[in-house]
């Protein structure tokens, strides 16, 4: 009986225990509570360099919890269960916001208390994803690019077509990222990125079989040491790719696609149910600084979104960091399109692959 | 007599016996040895067949719209492995794994078996330097091959140096380099297998067909070879199995242009986002697999892969 009764009790303190970790991290700020004094960020590894986040920490007495997801999914997944909680600031990429916002997983931002948004480049600004820019701020923005070794290349590339000249057989590099090329060829035939016409992926499928033996190698990461090393004469690259490659060997050229381009923003925005959101307008308003931006944009290596940051950036990396004079709105961005051409494009994709090992 | 048939009457064994027994097996189920037991039935419970049923429920579901799965059922991921572009995928596989697995046995076994053959120092010496690449990451040692293989690398610069070629040969992102990979990465459980199954070997059976007239080849075939054949199966296996499965040296030394059912596993789950034909793909190739080591069993008559237990 002795021993029931023991067992009873510390049963009910296992129970109380349960109840008590359940509470806790859901109960609310309090309300009218003056400083938040830390600050979730959310976002992929090396977002910001050390000294700004370490200058915000100083000016401002909140302390940065920096934390890392690998891919916009897994940021969906993990604010999906929290419900829009447990983190302040998260940056991601365009097309997943759409989803974060269809899902009211982000708050509205109070433009009041981010004076510094005056500052932000209007081309980056009123996308498909948040139209009249309530729930995000634009950060680096990635322009997809052909970036070529004019040593190596006799031809003058200016689009994308170029790269079916068999002048270049066995020396194109590209990025692993299907929808990139695959859009490459739709813009070849004159379409949209984003069609959801089957026939037309179809042809797309087609264009690029025809480009397969002049491709040497795809690739996300590190592709610009393959253009650097004589790998690849010729690249497709990422922004942050081109930027490095750019101040490796500054005699790369660097193509804006005359078939037009894609591009890709990533934004920041605040969960709707982030526990510092204070902190957090704090925190966009104190990148959006022209001189911090700029810093930030020269060390992430992405476009900068900044207008009034253009100016600031060192010359060295102005010419590949802003966008070139006279550019028009040329550019359409790539958007997720529905399962069937979702289909038709991963197959068509593997079909290229494989036909470039063929050849 | 009267014993006997007190003992073999039921109502005695109701009484007696049975009770007794239920209490004995009731009390073994609490047992050092059976609480023991159980985090692994646990473990594999939920990390082995509890994944594996889930993979099986979700090839048979449609993928949504944008991302995730509806509930309905279909055989659509299991017909579109059936599209040419997919099946080449397979046969593309099994080829390289058939290649890699030939030259992995052709240069594993030999040293397996010589292996074998050394002092004991010379044993632990081997056994030592074949373990420590494993220290190292396998994608970083996979690196080096880059090294050497890219143009006016190590291999480009030795073979110029020499005389033997003129310009850059394009080695890095070719069929070769792939395959030239994967021996790497498989060769050591080629020799691991066949060391262990040749280090059994009694060697006084090979003495004696050398002393009943058998010259040193007809020695080995029928005694030698013969003996360490379990060895050189399991071998084959842990070399067939994982070699359809490494996407990553595909991905590193050729480019990405090998596709092998591995990297388009891979891309369908992390890329594509089309997780009921990733869960396809992954439930064949495992079939495929299943089948492997069937025939292995059935073949070699071992129960176990020797090398590994």
């Amino acid at each position: 009986m002795k021993k029931l009764l023991g067992l009873a009790i510390v049963l009910a303190l296992f129970v109380s225990l349960a109840a008590g970790c359940q509470k806790t991290p859901e109960a609310p700020p309090a309300a009218g509570e003056p400083q938040d004094k830390e600050l979730n960020l959310f976002t992929w590894e090396g977002m910001f360099p050390e000294e700004v986040l370490a200058r915000f920490e100083e000016e401002t007495g909140i302390k940065v919890n920096y934390s890392n997801f690998d891919y916009n999914e897994t940021m969906l997944a993990k604010l999906e269960a929290s419900g829009g909680g447990d983190y302040d600031l998260v940056i991601a990429d365009d097309y997943i916001l759409e989803a974060v916002i269809a899902g009211g997983l982000a708050q509205k931002l109070d433009l009041s208390k981010i004076p510094n948004i005056e500052h932000v480049n209007p081309i980056y600004q009123g996308q498909f994803y948040d139209p009249n820019d309530e729930y995000t701020v634009p950060y680096g923005a990635g322009v997809q690019t052909i970036v070529y070794n004019p040593d190596a290349v006799q031809k003058d590339i200016t689009g994308y077509s170029d790269l079916w000249d068999p002048s270049l057989k066995d020396s194109v590099g590209t990025i692993a990222n299907y929808r990139v090329i695959n859009g490459m060829a739709l813009k070849v035939l004159g379409e949209s990125y984003n069609t959801e016409d089957l026939e037309v992926i179809e042809a797309a499928g087609q264009k690029l079989l025809e480009l397969a033996p002049n491709i040497r190698v795809i690739k996300d990461d590190n592709l610009q040491d393959d253009l650097l090393s004589g790998e690849v004469d010729v690249a497709v690259m990422y922004t942050s790719q081109v930027t490095m490659a750019k101040l490796a060997n500054p005699d790369l050229k660097v193509v804006f696609p005359t078939e037009g381009i894609g591009f890709g923003i990533m934004a920041k925005f605040i969960p709707s149910k982030a526990p510092h959101p204070d902190a957090a307008h704090k925190f966009i308003n104190f990148i959006l600084d022209p001189e911090v931006s700029a810093e930030c944009f020269e060390w992430l290596g992405y476009y900068c979104t900044n207008k009034a940051a253009d100016e600031l950036i060192n010359p060295e990396f102005r010419d590949f960091l802003t966008l070139p004079e006279g550019f028009n709105e040329d550019m359409e961005m790539i958007r997720v399109v529905g399962a069937e051409a979702e289909e038709v494009h991963t197959r068509i994709w593997t079909e290229f692959k494989a036909a470039c090992g063929q050849s | 007599m009267n014993t006997e048939i007190r003992r073999g009457s039921p109502a005695v064994l109701m009484t007696g016996g049975e009770p007794r027994k239920r209490k004995a097996s009731f009390r073994r189920l609490f047992d050092a040895a059976t609480i023991s037991v159980v985090p692994i039935y646990v473990f594999t419970l939920l990390f082995v067949v509890g994944p594996l049923v889930y993979m099986v429920v979700l090839s048979f579901l449609k993928r949504a719209e944008t991302w995730g799965v509806l509930r309905e059922f279909t055989w659509a991921n299991y017909s579109n492995i059936l599209k040419p572009v997919y099946l080449k995928t397979f046969y593309e596989s099994l080829k390289l794994a058939s290649f890699t697995t030939l030259f992995v046995a052709l240069v594993g076994y030999p040293f397996g078996y010589f292996m074998a053959r050394l002092t004991a120092v010379w044993k632990r010496r081997m056994m030592l330097l074949l373990m420590i690449p494993f220290w190292t990451s396998s994608l970083i040692r996979l690196y080096g091959w880059i090294i050497i293989f890219r143009a006016n690398g190590t291999l480009d610069n030795i073979l110029m140096g020499i005389g033997l070629t003129k310009a850059p040969l394009k080695l890095l992102y070719t069929y070769s380099a792939v395959v030239v990979g994967m021996i790497y990465a498989l060769v050591p459980f080629m020799i691991f297998a066949v060391y262990s199954s040749a280090e059994k070997l009694d060697w006084q059976l090979v003495e004696a067909a050398r002393d009943l007239g058998a010259t040193p080849w007809q020695a080995f075939i029928t005694v030698s070879f013969r003996l360490t054949l379990p060895g050189l199966l399991s071998g084959v296996v842990l070399t067939f199995i994982p070699s359809m499965g490494l996407f990553f040296i595909a991905d590193i030394l050729g480019g990405n242009k090998v596709i092998l059912v591995g990297n388009l596993i891979q891309e369908q789950l992390m890329k594509a986002r089309n997780w009921p034909f990733a869960a396809a793909l992954s439930v064949v190739l495992m079939i495929l697999t299943s089948i492997m080591i069937a025939l292995y069993r059935k073949v070699s008559g071992v129960k176990d892969l020797e090398g590994l237990v």
